[in-house]
Parts: C-alpha cells; sequence; structure tokens
C-alpha cells in the first residue's frame, strides 16, 4: 500500500540515443538493442487514436485494438491466445486519444514467429462477428464496472464537462450506448483508414536482431491498407465563464475534486516555463504548494496535484484532490484562492529555485529504461515534435528565469473561467460547493454518475 | 480486462537451507559474498555487526541507482486494537528527525532529482524506496540512517498524518467496491491471525492511534538488525558499504521484538458472505487456505496459479470470460510468512450472477483434481514463469525489488533463483496434487458482492 503518492506522470525528456535508421521508403523504424536479458519488445505505433473516432462511433479505435487481437486470417483467437502463451509472450493494444500502439513482448528465441503473427494480425484481421459480440458485451460490462471506480469515473466526467462535445472529451473506450452500436462494417471501414503506411512508426529494443526488425516493418508497411483519411481535429473551444458540476452518486464518504481548463502545445513557447510553475505549484512532489497545503498542514487528502495533458491541439491543466465529504467544501475554496494566489504573485523565488534544481537533477531519469525511452520516442513522433525535443529538455528549463515562469502563470491561469467537477452525494454537499466555487447553488450542473 | 500477477517479486519464495546449483563465491568476513541472480546479474551482500544486511548489485547501464530500505514489519505484526498502525508509522518515517526538520526529507531528495520517493507497506514487511542520480549516494545513505533511529513523533504532526490515513481509507476501502471485498475476504478466511484485519486498519483504531503508539512501535521495530539495504545501478559496490558502514555502522541493533502472531486453526467447514455495494456488475472472491512461504509447495501452487489464470489462454480466461460469463477473472497464490490464501477474483458481466461465476469455478477445479494438467499446458505455463522471471529484473528498481525480497523476507536472496529452478522443476502431478490437497470445499470462503438496491 503505497502511502504517498507522486502525483502524474509528466513526460519526461530523453537524452539516450536511439538509432534511426534512415529508409528510402520514408520507413520509421527505431530500434535499441540491449542483449543482457533474452526479451525482445517491439512497439507497433499508429498516429490516429481514440480523437479518430468517428462520430457516434467513441470507442471504436480502442474496440478495434482488442479485435485485432480476436482473430486473423489464418488464426482463430483461441489459436493466437494458445501461441502466445506457449511463447511466453505477451501482446497488447493500448488505445490513446493521440496514438494506438501494438505492444508485443517475447522472449527472443521466438521472435521471429512473433513478428509474423504481429504481422497476420494487423494488416489481415478478421473481425469474427462471434467476437465482436463477445467483446461487446465485456467492454460494455467493463464500462459499468468503472461506475464504482470512483477516480476514474471523476476524471471521465470532468473530461466531458471540460472539452464541450471536442474528440478530447470522449472516453477512450467509448460509451455505452456507441459502443453498443459497433458493426464488424465500421471495423472494417476503420481499420482500412487507421492502418496508412504514412501513420506508422517500429520501435524495437531489448534482444532484437536488427536486420530481421527491418525486414518485418519493411513488409508490414507495404501490406498496410491505408484507405482514406481521418478527420482532422480542430482545437476544443475555449471557456467563457466559470461552470461548476456535481457527479451525483450516492452514499460518498468522500468527494473527487477535479478543477482545470484548457492547457497548451508541448511546442508552446511557454511550455518550459509552465512546466516549471506547475511543478511547484502541485506537479506531484511532496514539496509542492498544493501537497503542503491540502494534505501535510490540514490533512484534507491523501492526494493534491495538478497535472497537464498534451495533445496534437491543447489539452488540459487540471487539479486533482480528494477530501472527506465534510472537507470538501473548504478544500473547493482553498485550492480556488490557491490558483488565484498563482495567476496574481506567481511561485517565490525558492520555489522556483527548488522546482528548477530538481527538473535538472532528475533529467538523469528521462531515460534510464527502455520503457521510457521508447515512450519518448512516441511522444516525439506522435505529437509532431522535434527528434531532439526530450534530449535537450533540460537545456531549456536551464535558461528560464523566474519572471517567465509567473509571466507565463500570468497569461496562462483562467481562475474566472474554470471548470470544476465534484464527484460526491449531491444533497450533502450542494450549498458548500456553491459557496465554495462561489457560484450560486441553482447555477450547479447535477449529472447522474450513471448518465452515459 | 484481467489481471496478472507477477509469481516473482509479489509473492515470495521458499526459505532454503541449500545453496546448491547456485554460484557463490564465499569470502572472508571483511569482504562479500558474490551472488549470481540471473545471467550478467551478481549481487554483492554485505553484513555489518549491528546486523544489518546490504546487498549492492553493480550496473552502469544508466548514471543512476536505486535505493531501498526493506524492514521486517508489517500489519502482520499489529495487536488488535491497533490495525493500521504499521502503515500509518511508514506515513510517520516521512515527518521530521532531530537533525532534518519535517519537511527537509523531502526537499533534499526533490533538489537532489530523486525519482519514486515512496514507501508501502504490507501485511509482512515496509518498504522504502527511492531512485537517485549516482552522485547523491551519500546523501541517501546519510538520511535513511538518520530516519532509523533519529525519527522525532511529534503529537500534532501525527494527528494531521493519521486524518491523511483515514482518508487514505476512504479511498482504498470505504467508497471503493473493490477494496471493501478484498477487506472481507480476509475477515472471513482468517478468524485469529492478524492477516484478518487490512493493511491500513480498522476505522475504530485508527481513530484512536495515539502519537504515543508512533513511538513505541518505532523503537520496537526499526533498527539496523530488523532491515536490509539493497542498492542497484551505477555505484561501486565496496563504496556503498564503506559510506553504510560509516552512517549505519553506529546504530545499535534493538533486542528481538517479541511479536504475538496468533496462529489461523484450521479451517473445517466453508463459509459465505454477501454484501449489497454500489455495482453496476457483480462481483465474487473465493478463497482457500494454504501454506506459507517456507513450504515446498509453494512452487506448484504458484504453477497452478499461472494454469489457472496466467496469459491469454488460461482456464479461468476460457471457461468465465469467453463463455461471456465474465469480464476479468484472476487466480493468485498469496504467499506469506505465514499460512495465507489462494484468491479467486471475478468480475462479472452485465446481468451474470456471481453463483454461476462459482459453480465455474468449482467446476474447474474439479476437472483438474480429475484430468492434470496436459503437457502443453504446462509448457505454457512454464514460458510465462519464465518471462515473469526475466521482466522482474530489467530495471534497477526491479532488481532491488526482487533482491530485497527474497533476502528481507526469506533470509537469503539467493532464494529467489533458487525458486525459479524449483518452479520450472514443478510437475503436472504436482500441480493436481496441489488441488486436490488445498481447494477444497471445506476450506472454501466465499465473498458475494451484489448490487444495492436503489433507494
Amino acid at each position: 500500500m503505497f502511502s504517498k503518492i507522486r502525483g502524474y506522470l509528466f513526460f519526461v525528456p530523453l537524452v539516450f540515443q536511439i538509432l534511426l535508421c534512415p529508409q528510402a521508403s520514408a520507413l520509421e523504424l527505431d530500434i535499441e538493442q540491449d542483449s543482457r536479458l533474452p526479451l525482445a519488445y517491439v512497439n507497433l505505433v499508429v498516429t490516429g487514436g481514440a480523437v479518430s473516432d468517428p462520430v457516434g462511433k467513441s470507442g471504436i479505435t480502442s474496440f478495434l485494438g482488442e479485435m485485432l487481437m480476436r482473430g486473423s486470417r489464418k488464426h482463430s483467437k483461441d489459436q493466437i491466445d494458445l501461441l502466445l502463451d506457449q511463447w511466453g509472450a505477451q501482446l497488447g493494444v493500448e488505445t490513446r486519444a493521440e496514438y494506438l500502439i501494438v505492444r508485443g513482448a517475447v522472449l527472443s528465441k521466438k521472435l521471429p514467429d512473433f513478428l509474423t503473427l504481429i504481422e497476420e494480425l494487423v494488416i489481415e484481421p478478421s473481425f469474427p462477428e462471434i467476437e465482436i459480440k463477445k467483446l461487446r458485451s465485456e467492454a460494455v460490462s467493463g464500462l459499468l464496472a468503472e461506475q464504482s471506480n470512483d477516480h476514474a469515473l471523476s476524471a471521465k466526467k470532468f473530461a466531458r464537462f471540460l472539452f464541450q462535445g471536442h474528440p478530447y472529451g470522449n472516453p477512450i473506450s467509448g460509451s455505452i450506448r456507441e459502443v453498443e452500436s459497433i458493426q464488424r462494417s465500421d471495423l472494417l471501414k476503420h481499420h482500412a483508414r487507421l492502418f496508412h503506411p504514412k501513420r506508422i512508426l517500429f520501435l524495437g529494443s531489448g534482444d532484437v536482431s536488427r536486420s530481421l526488425l527491418e525486414s518485418w516493418a519493411h513488409s508490414l508497411s507495404k501490406k498496410a491498407p491505408g484507405k482514406g483519411e481521418l478527420d482532422g481535429l480542430n482545437p476544443p473551444a475555449s471557456l467563457p465563464s466559470r461552470r461548476v458540476q456535481i457527479v451525483d452518486k450516492p452514499d460518498r464518504t468522500q468527494t473527487q475534486i477535479e478543477v482545470g481548463q484548457l492547457g497548451l502545445l508541448m511546442s508552446d513557447q511557454d511550455y518550459s516555463a509552465l512546466y516549471l510553475g506547475n511543478a511547484a505549484f502541485g506537479g506531484g512532489s511532496f514539496t509542492s504548494r498544493l501537497m503542503q497545503e491540502i494534505r501535510v498542514k490540514r490533512g484534507w487528502s491523501y492526494g493534491a496535484s495538478s497535472a497537464f495533458r498534451f495533445g496534437l491541439q491543447p489539452r488540459s491543466w487540471q487539479v486533482h484532490l480528494f477530501p472527506a465529504e465534510k472537507d470538501t467544501a473548504s478544500a473547493l475554496a482553498h485550492t480556488l484562492r490557491m490558483i488565484e494566489e498563482l495567476r496574481q504573485n506567481g511561485i517565490t523565488v525558492e520555489e522556483f529555485r527548488l522546482a528548477k534544481q530538481s527538473s535538472i537533477n532528475s533529467a538523469a531519469f528521462i531515460n534510464d529504461t527502455p520503457k521510457k525511452r521508447v515512450e519518448n520516442r512516441i511522444i516525439e513522433k506522435t505529437l509532431g515534435l522535434e527528434n531532439d525535443f526530450f534530449s535537450t529538455f533540460s537545456d531549456r528549463l536551464e535558461k528560464v528565469t523566474h519572471s517567465e515562469v509567473n509571466q507565463a502563470l500570468k497569461e496562462f491561469l483562467k481562475p474566472e473561467n474554470l471548470t470544476i467537477s465534484i464527484l460526491g452525494t449531491a444533497d450533502r454537499i450542494r450549498s458548500g460547493v456553491a459557496q465554495g466555487a462561489g457560484v450560486t447553488p441553482e447555477s450547479l450542473k447535477i449529472v447522474p454518475y450513471q448518465e452515459d | 480486462m484481467k489481471t496478472q500477477y507477477s509469481l516473482f517479486v509479489i509473492t515470495v519464495g521458499i526459505l532454503a537451507t541449500s545453496c546448491s546449483g547456485l554460484s557463490i563465491r564465499q569470502n572472508r568476513s571483511d569482504t562479500p559474498q558474490v551472488l549470481k541472480v540471473a545471467q550478467g546479474i551478481e549481487a554483492k551482500r554485505y553484513p555489518l555487526k549491528n546486523g544489518l544486511r546490504l546487498v549492492v548489485i553493480e550496473d552502469s547501464s544508466s548514471p543512476t541507482f536505486a535505493y531501498q530500505t526493506w524492514y521486517d514489519v508489517g500489519s502482520r505484526d499489529e495487536q488488535p486494537g491497533k490495525t493500521g498502525l504499521a502503515h500509518l508509522f511508514e506515513h510517520m518515517m516521512f515527518k521530521g528527525t532531530r537533525d532534518f526538520p519535517e519537511g527537509e526529507f523531502d526537499r533534499k531528495l526533490e533538489e537532489a532529482g530523486a525519482e519514486g520517493e515512496n514507501a508501502y507497506t504490507t501485511h509482512d514487511h515496509t518498504t522504502y524506496v527511492q531512485q537517485l542520480p549516482k552522485e547523491r549516494l551519500e546523501l541517501i545513505i546519510r538520511l535513511e540512517a538518520d530516519r532509523m533511529k533519529n525519527l522525532v513523533v511529534n503529537d500534532a504532526s501525527f494527528a494531521t498524518e493519521r486524518e491523511v490515513v483515514q482518508n487514505e481509507r476512504r479511498f482504498r476501502n470505504e467508497n471503493n467496491p473493490d477494496g471493501l471485498i478484498y477487506q472481507e475476504i480476509y475477515g472471513l478466511a482468517f478468524q485469529k491471525h492478524s492477516y484478518r484485519w487490512p493493511v491500513i486498519g480498522y476505522e475504530e483504531d485508527l481513530s484512536k492511534m495515539t502519537a504515543a503508539d508512533a513511538r513505541e512501535f518505532y523503537q520496537k521495530h526499526y533498527s539496523p538488525n530488523r532491515a536490509v539495504i539493497v542498492v542497484t545501478g551505477d555505484v561501486d559496490a565496496d563504496e556503498v558499504y564503506r559510506l553504510v558502514a560509516r552512517h549505519y555502522g553506529d546504530l545499535t541493533p534493538s533486542q528481538s521484538a517479541s511479536i504475538l502472531v496468533s496462529p489461523e486453526p484450521e479451517q473445517l467447514s466453508s463459509r459465505r458472505k454477501t454484501l449489497r455495494l454500489d455495482l453496476q456488475v457483480e462481483k465474487l472472491m473465493i478463497a482457500y487456505p494454504i501454506p506459507s512461504q517456507n513450504s515446498e509447495d509453494m512452487p506448484a501452487l504458484d504453477i497452478l496459479q499461472m494454469v489457472l489464470s496466467g496469459g491469454r489462454s488460461s482456464r479461468l480466461q476460457k471457461a468465465l470470460v469467453e463463455t461471456g460469463i465474465a469480464s476479468g477473472a484472476y487466480a493468485y497464490a498469496a504467499s506469506s510468512k505465514d499460512p495465507s490464501i489462494f484468491l479467486f477474483g471475478v468480475t462479472l458481466q452485465k446481468g451474470q450472477k456471481a453463483l454461476s461465476a462459482e459453480r465455474v469455478i468449482l467446476r474447474e477445479l474439479e476437472r483438474l483434481s480429475q484430468e492434470g494438467v496436459p503437457s502443453q499446458e504446462l509448457d505454457r505455463a512454464m514460458n510465462l514463469v519464465e518471462f515473469d522471471y526475466f521482466g522482474g529484473l530489467e530495471s534497477n528498481s526491479e532488481r532491488a525489488r526482487f533482491v530485497g525480497h527474497y533476502e528481507s523476507q526469506t533470509g537469503r536472496l539467493e532464494n529467489g533463483p533458487l525458486y525459479f529452478e524449483r518452479l520450472k522443476a514443478v510437475t503436472a502431478e504436482q500441480i493436481r496434487q496441489m488441488a486436490l490437497k488445498y481447494l477444497k470445499e471445506s476450506r472454501r470462503s466465499v465473498v458475494v458482492a451484489l448490487k444495492k438496491a436503489q433507494k
């Protein structure tokens, strides 16, 4: 049982040299060899994640990802499962907002067979009707089960409230109603659009053979269907005023508070300054202002943190804490005052020094494991960042001044337009929340927690 | 949609008295034992005179290291009325000492660029973890040595931290059906032993706990002879030893703590409990008593777990998920210092009943007892075990966790690789015998969680 929460994983920069193999066909293949352990890792990344879900089909990219594992032209689901287990392999598909990743790991002696199978699953999925039916039922049940996880539910409701119909507000796993509507024809169409050679990136690490991976990546790229284009992603609409909702769930003794606003791009000129400003305010460390004020001084919440989420368009900056119901109004009011104070006066010289020193000294952890190196590369490629974005990260932080941080915070933060979402038992917290948020009880939006 | 546990690190190996088959270079008393953990991974063990044990694995692939301190105390060592004290005390370890006032520990580590500074408490042990850039070795040694003996537990900071833990409890248990079900299955399967209460403790006990309780706990359980330090990464082992000896060497060992742990009587009949919770789909947990980590039966029980729920083609996956009954199912042999439980956990699909899942599990166990495990299925489980083993040795912190676990909880890190060898030697017949011996109706405890009626 972890007693301390270190907050959200903030994207960490990369220093490690990854060997980019130049390919005449513009194939994107990165390989990092390390044969100390007999394990091989393969990642196939497709740009175009949940935000590419067509209107009315939220969750289809995630659904399609899992369906890749459930039947191909040559193998049934049972056969695929058995092969993977016999090889001691792990293979899964992870869907995020901007991209989909097929992640594989296998004992290296089985790598050639493993690669052949991945190619077949990705290029020639059969989407059997019986498996679609089964997965639909599993997925819907999973969404229902998620309703008993207050933190996950709260984050989902906050995103929907903040993004007001923009794809960033749609849950990656979709809504119950829309997942229930997914048909085989939808999957075939989405697969053909999604798996386009120009959107595929390959990353291999561990005990891998370079020539084997190159040959595999070439073969797979040539066969990728690539029919049609994905819709472009517009920026989310800005928010004109403060809005507050309560996600009403019975019998809560604790609330989940989410407070936030639209974020910025990682390529934004103020990114480094705001990175440090956020680190000092609530970026997951115990010395952060939020942690000190909410947990250490008052014991209100086990965790209190702030974090950015990034994408191809500005996503979000949000604060999360989970006080006892009795402390909800006070904790909310105090958090809002802290955000206002942060905008007005910024961070102190000492907070700036500590945040900067800590961030620069911890640069060694940017690339200390193959998993992080792969992750950094994926972020650079899928979010359109420079190839050296992470390797030059600490150099950029080094140049940031205290006044630049505070100026950036002043321009970025919009306390008057914050979106506030609180999961709790509405009839017991309604007046306190209204008071804490500085709005009238009548203006609060009450959302049933089971609403799709 | 399914959970898979690693056999290594989370679960525990057996206490071996023999080191046969392992490569060990025994040295003079002032130099370390060199022990092979896996191909290309060697650990050096340095015992100190005050009982502290230090294990170092050198690896310069990244200019960082992991530092872990394993204390041999967990919720198992608590007494009724004081449940949750081990975990609450773990929180207090981040408060001030005589030399470093409250907040300084965190501030110094953060300034140094520490990553993943944290701690966790289990039934059997409490572990403090950090990762740091390689230049900061002496800093962490100095800070950890300091808080091993000089912690100051004052009433005000204790009261605030108790509030934090009560809030953590709301998060993990009161408002979390999975936490509640887990608490209930342990409470049902154990009637006397301290594993029956949750690591985080009961609310009524936490609310009465005082700073004096924490001070007493500290004196009793935190001392060099009850700790193992593991350092893995870009360090020189002899240099680590020299610094550890300098900063910890003067700490005096404590008297061995007299801990009264009630043994769990044999379960003679099945037990059952039904909960009504805020759920949209039903949930089920089943537990059977199994022996402690020292038992010769543990490797076969671990392979049984792998056969039942490891990988995508496991028996539970096929019998429960593929058939549309459950959205997720797992089996888990929770090996511990004292006899523990073999757990089944199931999340049902929409409209499906927990009772159906229970029937399916019982049928699968019956089939396993009668028909055993075909060789192909055993091979599959062995491959998964092998992947698990190497996968748990990849990063500095994973290696530290593996080594720390075996050294602290079984007395010898050699038991880690040895346990891997014993897993690979398990036969199909041994697995069948485990099902027959332990997964019996009279030893079963069942918790069913149903949807609470809407008001």
